[in-house]
């Protein structure tokens, strides 16, 4: 390897900013864990909604998945930070502003809840009709077999493919330094304007969500898997 | 005999859209006898169980239990007030099921499986739904499996679970929907000789089953269901040993030859 491109890859810099960069990261981990709980709950309910008996929820909860699933989340998070306040605005005459952390938790909430959504649904519709009637003859409500029998299956059903959806969501918070979230990337492009070195900076930070992705999904995995075991045998 | 059946069917119908299954059927099941139900495939034998425990509601007619309508009280104008679901629940604890397929909650281990009703339905401590869980599993011989996942049952363990979770409910009367139709044949005993000994201790049963021999030594009253209506129905002896119905005695000699 010639002097130079060791000289750009050295990781020197990105060791020296390592204090901001982390605090970059820590907000890709905040704007994770609360769109993910957002994209969770929205989820849930919409595939309620899509195994509803009654048609008109049923095609409430398919609009849903269709609108949120094939909307870029790119667009998404533009148009919940800039559009929607303005939209809400003269919905009510008031001057409404989100910060840019809000508007990426609920753009990227409601795109996730898309695929949560459909995730739920299947996994739902997996369960023999037989562990509910089961619930039903022991004289358990609807509410109570939702919550201790279905959901409990459900949930072992759906970790592997919600593993790969919660990759996707985690990648997915990168673009929230469009609108001025100052993750791990805004972080990386503020310390890139000053110090004119995007090459370690930029390897670096591409390296650090690769460690990060793939060591804390591995290990999910992981720990799933042991537990789907004992009632998949 | 006492005045008031453990379960009272009156001129029960069913259809599913232009099928009619249930063709009006009635019968009396008193307190500790066993009746055992045989019938051909699609005869509406199932359906006839799951209505009775409202798992389907009935097109027409009625269930009582110990005397208590299932569908809802007659006003005094002679309407009859469908009840709520509520209700429907709090009856259905008299009345424990078992299926042909267990349906076992696989999630849950063996004891998990029959504290859940005591716990969240009749509101136990855990403590007693545990003990009480204990004294079910001991009846059906399965003391020791109490930490295990279904998964790693034998059908017939799995079978006999299915009917402690029932116990556990210590309901009024207990339904068996086909419980051996899905065990290899030498599974099938240790279920059998489980109901046998429920039917000794005096407990209430209605059986839907193909096991003939259990049919004609284990109960006390046999019912021949034919197009979803009683075509036969007696003591053991009299259905199988001088049947009056042509087609019962024909389905019984497939039966047994
Ligand atoms: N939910 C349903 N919707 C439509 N038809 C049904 C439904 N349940 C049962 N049937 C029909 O009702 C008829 C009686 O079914 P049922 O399951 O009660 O018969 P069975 O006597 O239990 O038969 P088997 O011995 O095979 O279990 C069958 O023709 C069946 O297809
Ligand atoms: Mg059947």
């Amino acid at each position: 390897m010639s002097e130079a491109l060791i000289d750009a890859l050295n990781p020197a810099l990105f060791w020296e900013y390592r204090l901001v960069l982390l605090r970059g990261l820590a907000f890709n981990a905040y704007v994770f864990f609360a769109a993910a709980t957002v994209a969770l709950v929205v989820g849930l309910a919409a595939a309620l909604l899509r195994v509803n008996r009654a048609w008109p929820f049923r095609m409430l909860g398919t609009l849903h998945v269709e609108v949120f699933r094939n909307a870029p989340d790119y667009i998404m998070v533009i148009w919940v930070h800039f559009v929607l306040p303005l939209l809400l605005g003269k919905l009510i005459g008031q001057r409404i502003e989100f910060s840019p952390f809000v508007s990426a938790v609920i753009a990227l909430g409601f795109v996730y809840s898309g695929y949560f959504a459909e995730t739920f649904r299947a996994g739902i519709q997996s369960i023999p009709q037989g562990h509910l009637d089961a619930g039903r003859a022991c004289g358990m409500g609807e509410t109570a077999i939702l919550w201790r029998i279905v959901l409990p299956q459900v949930v072992r059903r759906m970790l592997p493919e919600a593993v790969n959806q919660f990759v996707s969501l985690f990648k997915a918070t990168t673009i929230v330094s469009l609108i001025a979230v100052p993750d791990l990337m805004y972080q990386v492009s503020m310390v890139t304007q000053q110090e004119m070195r995007p090459l370690p900076l930029y390897t670096g930070a591409a390296v650090t969500y690769f460690v990060v992705i793939y060591v804390v999904a591995g290990s999910v995995r992981g720990l799933s898997e042991r537990w789907r075991n004992k009632i998949y045998a | 005999m006492d005045a008031v059946p453990a379960i009272r069917v009156v001129d029960l119908r069913k259809s599913f859209g232009a099928l009619e299954v249930l063709r009006g059927v009635s019968f009396d099941v008193h307190r500790g006898s066993v009746v055992s139900m045989i019938g051909a495939s699609g005869s509406g034998k199932s359906t006839l169980l799951r209505c009775i425990n409202r798992l389907e509601r009935p097109s027409a007619g009625e269930v009582f239990i110990d005397g208590e309508p299932m569908g809802g009280p007659v006003t005094a104008s002679g309407e009859r007030k469908e009840r709520p679901l509520k209700d429907i629940n709090r009856m259905r604890r008299d009345l424990g099921m078992v299926f042909q397929q267990f349906n076992l909650w696989p999630h849950m281990t063996v004891i998990g499986n029959v504290i859940e009703a005591p716990l969240r339905v009749r509101r136990m401590s855990r403590k007693d739904a545990i003990q009480l869980a204990e004294e079910c599993l001991a009846r059906v011989h399965l003391s020791e499996k109490g930490k295990e996942y279904p998964a790693r049952l034998s059908g017939g363990q799995m079978q006999r679970v299915a009917i402690a979770r029932a116990l556990a409910m210590q309901p009024k009367a207990m339904l068996f929907d086909e419980p051996t139709s899905s065990l290899d044949p030498e599974l099938t005993d240790e279920v059998l000789t489980v109901m046998r000994e429920l039917a000794a201790d005096g407990t209430t049963m209605i059986v839907v089953t193909h096991e003939m021999a259990f049919a004609r030594d284990a109960s006390d009253r046999v019912l021949f269901l034919h197009n979803g209506q009683i075509e036969e129905e007696g003591p053991p002896d009299q259905v199988f040993g001088q049947p009056r119905s042509e087609r019962c005695r024909q389905f019984l000699s497939k039966k047994l030859q």
